[in-house]
């Protein structure tokens, strides 16, 4: 927990462009060495590969945050649709986290939805790189 | 003279620059330039398979992987789509309620037509398939509309490739109509973006992919993408049309697939099939 505050900080702290594009390559390099929470060091301080969802699913388990955290899912996921760039697993997330929410299980709920919401964000984000990088692989 | 040779590299670099703008195929509605495009995509394959010929990459991957080839010529010797053909061929030539046919909504008849398809309305505004006009063949007639991936409107439309096989594909883009263009650039767009959760692009896949394992497939070149749709394949068992691959494509990126006959895979279809102008259609096809 304290470390994922640490986290948040930072990347609202981190100056530049490129200082950020860095910042960026080291999280996701310890995040998809370690997994969620690995700890790595950047600039000389240490860090939580921890997703700005997961972050914000880091609320108590009530059934009002579970159905708030859903709603946000939901709106991201939208958001990427209509871009056309939606991942194929998000709306079952979505469901699962609904379901889960159904069943009382707001813990669990929180996080399906964190992911969901995850997911669609890293789709607006592809959408955003992809216009300016779709050239790339165009024969000429 | 330390003066002139400052000069003369400034002019070399704005010279290299203009030439290398020029060499490129258009990325913006201003610079789209699809006969470049479509000259690129070939000179591309040629180097990447110098053994294939231009005309059998109507083939899909059996044009450049002999192992496969083999079995699938097997296959062609008793064409699995036979039967989808004589089925297409009786509802082609079955009456609607009204007396009307499907032969009254197209040109000739509907006989030897596929080559044209699709082609840019100027008057819709739009792309139009073969699919779709044959649903709105229908609908004008009162008859119900067909579902888009399989079954009826998969054999229809594969009676009609057949009776325009050998005929050379001629899809048309008229310049003076930016929205052609629009639409042709949206195609090409949607095709070289990467995009789902595996970041992939059809292109990653079927140009620099095209022939190297991915799992236990081998993607084909997207040169001669559309020539054999509809398409009978194995793991279907059955024929299904074009839009039906591209969902299942779109989908194989980890993406939540468009539905069939939306405007983006149409536009889709309207670049992969200008891609292919000069080449035979060879419909319907069969795949593994
Ligand atoms: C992960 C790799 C991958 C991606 C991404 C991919 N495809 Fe495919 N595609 C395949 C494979 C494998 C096949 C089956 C082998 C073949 O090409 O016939 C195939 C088949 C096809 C076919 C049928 C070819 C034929 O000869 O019948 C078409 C058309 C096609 N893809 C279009 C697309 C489009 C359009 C996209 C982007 C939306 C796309 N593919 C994305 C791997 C991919």
């Amino acid at each position: 927990m304290k470390k994922a505050l640490i986290l948040a900080a930072a990347l609202t702290l981190v100056p530049t462009f490129v200082a950020a594009e860095s910042f960026e390559n080291a999280y996701l390099q310890a995040r998809a060495m370690y997994g969620q929470g690995a700890v790595f060091e950047w600039n000389g301080k240490q860090y939580a590969a921890v997703h700005e969802e997961e972050v914000e699913a880091d609320i108590a388990a009530t059934a009002e945050n579970a159905q708030m955290m859903v709603d946000k899912a939901k709106a991201k996921n939208k958001e990427v649709a209509e871009l056309g760039f939606e991942w194929k697993l998000t709306r079952g997330i979505i469901k699962d986290a609904e379901s889960a929410l159904t069943a009382g299980e707001y813990r669990k709920a929180l996080d399906l939805a964190a992911q969901a919401k995850y997911h669609a964000r890293m789709g607006i984000k592809q959408y955003h790189y992809a216009q300016s990088s779709w050239q790339l692989s165009v024969p000429q | 003279m330390k003066i002139i040779k400052t000069m003369a590299f400034g002019v070399g670099l704005v010279l290299s620059a203009q030439i290398s703008q020029a060499a490129d195929s258009g990325f913006t509605l201003e610079t789209v330039n699809p006969e470049a495009d479509r000259v690129a995509l070939q000179n591309y394959f040629k180097k990447r398979f110098p053994d294939a010929e231009l005309n059998d990459y109507v083939n899909g991957i059996y044009a450049v992987d002999s192992n496969s080839r083999e079995q699938w010529e097997e296959i062609e010797e008793f064409p699995p789509y036979e039967f989808a053909v004589e089925e297409g061929e009786a509802l082609f030539n079955t009456t609607f309620a009204n007396g009307k046919g499907y032969a009254d909504c197209f040109e000739n008849g509907g006989i030897g037509i596929r080559q044209n398809f699709p082609y840019w309305s100027k008057e819709e505004g739009t792309v139009k398939t073969l699919e779709m006009e044959i649903n709105e063949c229908r609908e004008a007639n009162g008859e119900k509309v067909l579902k888009w991936s399989k079954g009826d409107i998969a054999k229809v439309s594969a009676y009609m490739a057949w009776t325009s096989r050998d005929q050379v594909i001629d899809i048309k883009l008229p310049e003076d109509d930016a929205g052609a263009m629009a639409a042709y650039l949206d195609g090409k767009k949607f095709f070289y973006a990467k995009r789902g959760q595996l970041n992939l692009s059809c292109a990653n896949c079927h140009v620099q992919g095209a022939n190297i394992r991915i799992r236990a497939d081998l993607p084909s070149p997207q040169l001669g993408h559309t020539s054999h749709f509809p398409v009978f394949r194995s793991k279907w068992g059955e024929l299904g049309t074009l839009h039906r691959r591209y969902s299942g494509c779109h989908k194989d990126s980890r993406s939540h697939p468009l539905k069939p006959q939306t405007e983006t895979f149409r536009n889709l279809e309207y670049f992969q099939s200008y891609m292919n102008n000069g080449l035979a259609i060879n419909g319907p096809g069969a795949r593994k």
